[in-house]
């Protein structure tokens, strides 16, 4: 159930985040990008962060979860994969020897908040 | 209006890692963070292989993450080391062992006196994988009861430690398993995953892990 924790850090993450002339509950949207590798499940986030988000001031914010695929670079042979299972293994030379460039790793990465704009 | 933004969800609990790691830093400490599946040996492992730490005039310690009770704690007080209960809700708790708890913990320790410093995380293959605590290398222990696809069903745990314990050696002659799928699996999702299969009851594998820890870099 690390996706209360996560629920509550991107709760905290949007508040931090906020210009002063926006207030927490004005925040309509919220948008994050989780790596497939953390295993993150989107429905139990979402389901989590609608929960809390009430108390925490944020009653008006849809969350948005976008899964980033894993992306690997070969260290043997430079061949870039993506992987739709995870065994890390290069599909072009068979080496176990592999960097991680995308896939790991939560972020926030937009917030829409419905404000009159001058 | 959108507001325009790329933030580290984990910024906080990074944040008070990297203090942990300050004081460690600080104090000379090495941290090992120690995860696995509820029941796959962490404690009995770490009761035998302190004593042998502690023959080469290591220091130790432990923070017992473990939830429900200071039962683990209680099997490691015959050694003799400082050994805190970062989790002391009778009926559970956290998923993981989080950067703040260590954080706590930390507090009741002289740092000064400790070389090296065990963190044994919450039983799970999940949550403890996810999160940074300030600790120099992660491993973790896979006991050979659990099943060869383990590695495979829990990427990121496998792909973030350097090393894997294959606990319960001594069971393999009972048990319709295969090491070397273990090892294969374990490969497949980390290939520069360092492999020690050991019995904690039988003393086998073990001075090849601990030189393991001993080892710099």
């Amino acid at each position: 159930m690390h996706e209360l924790y996560i629920a509550q850090s991107i709760i905290s993450s949007v508040k931090k985040s906020l210009p002063n002339n926006v207030t927490a509950d004005q925040v309509t949207h919220v948008r994050v990008e989780a790596g497939q590798l953390d295993a993150v499940v989107d429905e139990t986030l979402i389901f989590l962060f609608d929960a809390i988000k009430a108390e925490s001031g944020l009653s008006a914010a849809t969350l948005t979860v976008e899964i980033i695929p894993v992306r690997c670079r070969c260290k043997a042979c430079a061949h870039e994969f993506t992987l739709d299972l995870p065994i890390f293994l290069c599909p072009q030379c068979g080496s176990g020897d592999v960097d991680l460039l995308q896939g790991r790793g939560i972020r926030l990465t937009g917030i829409k908040a419905d404000v009159e704009e001058d | 209006m959108d507001i325009p933004v790329i933030r580290d969800v984990l910024e906080e609990t990074n944040a008070r890692a990297a203090e942990n790691r300050e004081l460690f830093d600080k104090h000379g400490v090495f941290v090992v963070n120690i995860m696995s599946s509820p029941g796959s040996g962490k404690t009995t492992l770490l009761s035998k292989t302190i004593p042998l730490l502690q023959k080469r005039g290591l220091k130790c310690a432990v923070i017992e993450g473990d939830i429900t009770s200071t039962l683990d704690s209680e099997r490691l007080r015959p050694l003799g080391i400082p050994v805190v209960q970062a989790n002391t809700e009778p009926f559970g708790g956290d998923c993981h062992v989080g950067s703040h708890l260590v954080q706590a913990a930390l507090k009741h320790f002289d740092l000064a006196a400790i070389d090296v410093l065990f963190i044994e995380n919450i039983g799970n293959l999940v949550c403890p994988a996810e999160f940074y605590l300030g600790e120099d290398r992660k491993a973790v222990v896979l006991s050979i009861t659990e099943g060869e696809d383990k590695p495979l069903k829990y990427p990121l745990m496998f792909r973030e430690c350097k090393a894997c314990v294959l606990s319960k050696m001594d069971l393999a002659p009972h048990l319709d398993v295969n090491i070397e799928s273990f090892k294969e699996n374990i490969r497949k999702t980390n290939g520069n995953m360092d492999i020690f299969p050991v019995s904690s009851k039988t003393g086998e594998g073990i001075e090849k892990w601990v030189e393991w820890l001993l080892k710099k870099g």
